[in-house]
């Protein structure tokens, strides 16, 4: 891909990041009814590990870390971590060097994969502490 | 000089990255670093691992197909902590491509949910 090319492949996904940002801002999830409901949920009636992060996101955008954190736990502490991964990819397409990254070991990567497929599990049990990851059981009295 | 790793700032002098560890030296590409036992690959070599796509492919869009993305990641990781760069180079391919297997699978399953969503409140209003 040449420069120019990707200049405007990251600009795009720059706007349509921000414009989904600002609909999400917006639009509570729970109740709007204009996002998709999750596949996994929908279909298996199991929550997947990335249940409530589109709601936790809508209440991080709005400041409230509490919520959000009640929504999906997961996505509140991988959020920082992605999102300068992303921009240190959109760095790269434009530079051709993204940002500082410590290498991460083959197990670090490997016991990440293992904590997300266990968070899918652990939040779908009805045992006590357990069903408190669930999306928004946190929340409830 | 900036390293050709991670692109952190380095002292001109800095025969290793302050980062991440990188050995900075023009000759020594390859060499061992004794402190990490990490091989570096050769100066100018990046092989993304695409781990931060994997991680979001498998938690937004499909599950099953996003968790091989992160294993060939992990691969791409430690192919280069041993040196090979053609295995590294393979797994990361890999990785790119179970990446939109995944993204792929999870727009085709929230299109057909989205479309069986439409039909239960079309249906619904039928009845009516």
């Amino acid at each position: 891909m040449s420069e120019k090319s990707n200049r405007w492949f990251v600009v795009t996904a720059l706007v349509a990041g921000v414009a989904a940002a600002i609909v999400l801002r917006v639009f509570d999830p729970a109740t709007a009814g204009i996002f998709p409901p999750c596949p996994v949920r929908y279909l298996t009636g199991w929550f997947c590990p990335g249940c409530g992060s589109l709601r936790a996101m809508h209440r991080l955008l709005q400041g409230n870390l509490r919520e959000a954190w009640a929504m999906n736990p997961l996505t509140v502490i991988l959020l920082p971590f992605l999102t300068y991964g992303l921009a240190s990819h959109a760095l790269y397409e434009l530079r051709g060097r993204g940002l500082p990254q410590p290498f991460l070991r083959k197990r670090w990567i490997e016991a990440l994969c293992l904590v997300i497929i266990l968070f899918g599990i652990v939040r779908n049990l009805p045992l006590h502490p357990f069903d408190l990851l669930a999306p928004g059981a946190m929340l409830r009295p | 000089m900036f390293c050709t790793q991670c692109g952190a700032t380095n002292a001109d002098s800095a025969t290793i990255c302050v980062q991440c560890g990188r050995n900075l030296q023009p000759g020594a590409a390859g060499v061992p670093l004794q402190a990490t036992g990490v091989v570096m690959p050769p100066a100018g070599t990046t092989i993304q691992n695409y781990l931060v796509f994997a991680i979001l492919a498998t938690v937004f869009c499909c599950l099953p197909a996003g968790i091989p993305a992160i294993v060939y990641a992990a691969q791409v990781n430690g192919k280069l902590q041993t040196g090979d760069l053609a295995g590294a180079q393979k797994a990361s391919n890999n990785a790119k491509m179970w990446c939109w297997i995944s993204f792929g699978l999870g727009l085709a399953v929230t299109a057909v949910s989205a479309l069986l969503f439409m039909a239960r409140i079309l249906g619904g209003l039928h009845h009516y």
